[in-house]
């Protein structure tokens, strides 16, 4: 169980809801409420903002396409033991 | 990457990379690799040809060749999990950079970067694989901290197809 409360979408500001919209649509799936981790980011844009554009930038295709690195952050993921 | 060969095959990658890792860190610097005999040389040639190495084995097979037998199957298994499959072998080495990286294997973050590059990767390919490894590093320790709870592990269709070599099941 999370050792915080997290917020439904519409307790978020008007700023971070459009986060969610974006982050809809990365995963490209319809969630009932944004996944956790987007929740937690919006808690802090100026943290949230700048570490989100960093993973895009580093999910975004180039050598290596979005898929392969989508496997890659689950490798890494795998290897330390995040069960989220 | 969709299908549950692709996966299957990463896992592969991913705990066979943590096996020669854990042996080459730990005891690279205080065992010595056996003396290639003539139970182990079309083993180590094998080897060799695989790395492109020009004489050198990797520590990790060297150690192990104290047991031919054992560095046999230990090859065998090695070979199959990086040869070109349903992922190809420059992707399951950035898989394995990724691993060795995370798990702050010295031998293993030298020895795939070493690969990467003569596969062809270019810096610019590697820093991507780094980034990832970065941003992920840092994702999974907030989720962690957070206790969060996975809520996509859904999103990904099902596979349904059948076991390698065997017959589709009904549903």
């Amino acid at each position: 169980m999370p050792t915080v409360r997290l917020r439904d979408a519409e307790e978020y500001p008007e700023p971070a809801r459009r986060a969610f919209e974006l982050s809809k649509q990365w995963f490209n799936y319809d969630f009932p409420q944004p996944a956790a981790m987007s929740r937690v980011m919006a808690w802090d844009p100026h943290f949230g903002g700048p570490h989100g554009r960093a993973m895009k930038r580093a999910m975004a295709p180039g050598e290596f396409s979005r898929g392969e690195k989508e496997m890659v952050a689950a490798a890494v993921s795998g290897v330390n033991a995040c069960g989220y | 990457m969709v299908g549950d060969a692709l996966w299957y095959e990463a896992a592969m990658v991913v705990g066979i990379t943590n096996a020669l890792n854990v042996v080459a860190d730990a005891l690279g610097p205080l065992m010595s690799p056996a003396k290639p005999g003539p139970d182990v040389a079309a083993i180590y040639d094998e080897i060799r040809a695989f790395y492109a190495t020009g004489g050198e084995v990797p520590v990790p097979f060297g150690l192990a060749a104290q047991d031919p037998g054992y560095l046999g199957d230990l090859w065998a298994a090695v070979k199959r999990a990086f040869s070109d499959n349903h992922l190809s072998r420059r992707v399951k080495t950035a898989l394995a950079f990724a691993v060795s990286l995370t798990t702050r294997s010295a031998f293993g973050t030298a020895f795939h970067l070493g690969e990467l590059r003569r596969l062809g990767v270019g810096e610019g390919g590697i820093m991507e694989v780094v980034g990832v490894t970065q941003m992920f590093s840092s994702y999974t320790k907030i989720a962690d901290t957070l206790q969060l709870e996975p809520d996509m592990g859904g999103i990904a269709p099902v596979d349904h197809s059948p076991a390698p070599a065997s017959e589709p099941r009904e549903r």
